[in-house]
């Protein structure tokens, strides 16, 4: 057997502390021990045992007799047992709740056996074990600041988003009422385009139909103009031609409830009158409105006669008015 | 090696001390612990192959290795060449006990002593008076490992190398400095108590 692995061999140092060893494995044990501190310091924590078993009684008969003969030899070891014995007796007196106490009372300023663990450990295990909680607690730091800058990030990446989606509503609701409007623009625009082909279509018919009851010649006559004169107020009478509207212009001052007009060939036979007429008044000015059969409208002048009825009901002359009828 | 002359004792001095502890190291104060270290496993030596005096056996080995070290000796191995002069001393001691015990009859071979629980008063006085000395953690520690017989005394350890957090080896180490320290306190209180 190697001698050098008897520290993990307590039987082997026991029979040496007991002297049962040959002689040529008592020199290897001592020269073991006198090399190593730790293997001398197991031999004897051996023998600090092998004393405890004997002072209690539980060595065995046979290494009883050794260690009385071969043992006790020497005063120190006498002295060993002695000590020995005395602490047994000691130990023995103290009552196991009195050791847990003693172990409670064993940190009285910290009831910590983390701390306690962490005391006991060697050097380079409890310098180990501290670089590793620096390591977690940097880790553990490094973790929460970040998950607390993610958690920002993320909450203001969902205010935009919020933002946004608020925008695109916003904008959604602006082009649905755009487009709605667009529609009745839209309608709108095609109901004045169908209104005015319409009326272009029935203005083509009556240029295109003789004898259109609906073909109006128009002329204006402006006061002031006198008889005799070369005036330009001439209506041009087709046979499509119905009737013949006069617009018959009022000065601002002739202010009458009501008007007459009388309509005189240029021979002075009157062949049309109109009585309670009023006042027409447009962008153009003040006027009356005359619709004239254009059958009576024969080629030549007319003298157009105007009077206003007083407020006593009385006629007054207002205006003469001429013009030429030209039949085509 | 020659063993030494019985009749011719020869007396360490200082200078062949010092010559013994340049010996060991350079430096004075390791040369010392050294030599302290080496002594004190000498008389664990001699206790060992049951010597009726180890520390003047010790103190013996290291005369003869220090005069042969005045002589011109070179110490390759301090270790291994001191060991090798306590074992010629051995030699020397079991040749005399052997001698006086064939001078002495039956009278010598009946040494078997046991020691026997008396007296013991005032060393246990002693000892609960040095307890007290420890520090709680020591007193704790020294108290539970030594408490109840057998299996109940391997379970206390059990439980103090998980509370403590160490090894079974570790804490029997730790136990045996705290009952070396103890024992050392409690032998100068009886001397002083005059047992």
């Amino acid at each position: 057997m190697d001698v050098r692995d008897a520290h993990l061999n307590e039987e082997l140092i026991i029979r040496y502390l007991l002297g049962q060893l040959p002689e040529a494995q008592q020199v290897e044990i001592e020269d073991s021990a006198f090399q190593s501190q730790q293997y001398m310091q197991d031999i004897l924590a051996v023998e600090s045992d092998l004393i405890d078993e004997y002072v209690r009684g539980e060595i065995t008969l046979n290494n009883r007799e050794q260690f009385e003969r071969y043992f006790l030899t020497a005063p120190e070891r006498r002295r060993k047992v002695e000590f020995a014995r005395a602490l047994a007796t000691v130990t023995s007196a103290v009552e196991p709740e009195t050791v847990q106490n003693v172990r409670t009372f064993e940190l009285p300023k910290s009831k910590n056996n983390l701390w306690t663990f962490l005391w006991g450990l060697r050097p380079v295990s409890a310098l180990s074990l501290a670089a590793a909680a620096l390591v977690v607690v940097v880790g553990a730091a490094w973790l929460i600041t970040s998950g607390l800058r993610v958690r920002s990030q993320l909450n203001q990446l969902r205010a935009v988003q919020q933002s946004q989606d608020a925008q695109q509503r916003q904008l959604d609701q602006q082009l649905a009422g755009e487009r709605a409007r667009t529609e009745d623009l839209t309608a709108q625009l095609e109901r004045e385009r169908r209104a005015e082909a319409e009326r272009a279509q029935r203005v083509a018919e009556r240029s295109t139909k003789p004898g259109n009851p609906d073909m109006i010649a128009s002329l204006i006559l402006i006061p002031g103009l006198a008889r005799g004169s070369n005036a330009e107020a001439r209506v041009t009478i087709s046979p499509s031609v119905r009737s013949v509207q006069l617009r018959v212009g009022v000065e601002p001052h002739d202010d009458y409830s009501s008007f007459r007009v009388e309509l005189l060939t240029q021979k002075g036979q009157k062949i049309w009158s109109q009585d309670n007429l009023s006042i027409h008044t447009t962008r153009a000015g003040r006027a009356i409105l005359l619709n004239l059969p254009a059958k009576i409208l024969d080629a030549g002048r007319y003298e157009l006669s105007l009077k206003g009825t007083n407020g006593s009901g009385g006629s007054e002359d207002v205006g003469y008015y001429y013009f030429d009828v030209v039949r085509k | 090696m020659a063993a030494a002359h019985p009749h011719r004792k020869w007396s360490l001095t200082q200078e062949a001390f010092d010559l013994l502890l340049r010996c060991l190291a350079d430096d004075r104060e390791i040369a010392g612990e050294k030599y302290l270290e080496i002594r004190r496993n000498l008389i664990r030596f001699f206790e060992w192959r049951g010597c009726p005096f180890p520390e003047d056996h010790a103190d013996e080995t290291v005369n003869r290795v220090a005069r042969r070290v005045s002589e011109g000796e070179d110490l390759r191995n301090p270790g291994a060449y001191f060991i090798g002069v306590a074992r010629l001393l051995v030699l020397e001691i079991v040749k005399a006990r052997a001698k006086e015990s064939q001078a002495l009859g039956e009278i010598a071979n009946s040494s078997v002593e046991s020691v026997e629980a008396t007296g013991d008063e005032p060393r246990i006085e002693c000892l609960q008076q040095c307890l007290e000395t420890l520090s709680s953690d020591n007193r704790e520690l020294i108290l539970q490992y030594y408490q109840g017989e057998k299996g109940e005394k391997i379970k206390n350890r059990r439980q103090l190398t998980v509370r403590l957090g160490v090894p079974l080896n570790t804490l029997r180490m730790r136990a045996l400095r705290v009952r070396e320290r103890l024992q050392g306190c409690v032998e100068q209180c009886v001397s002083e108590t005059g047992m």
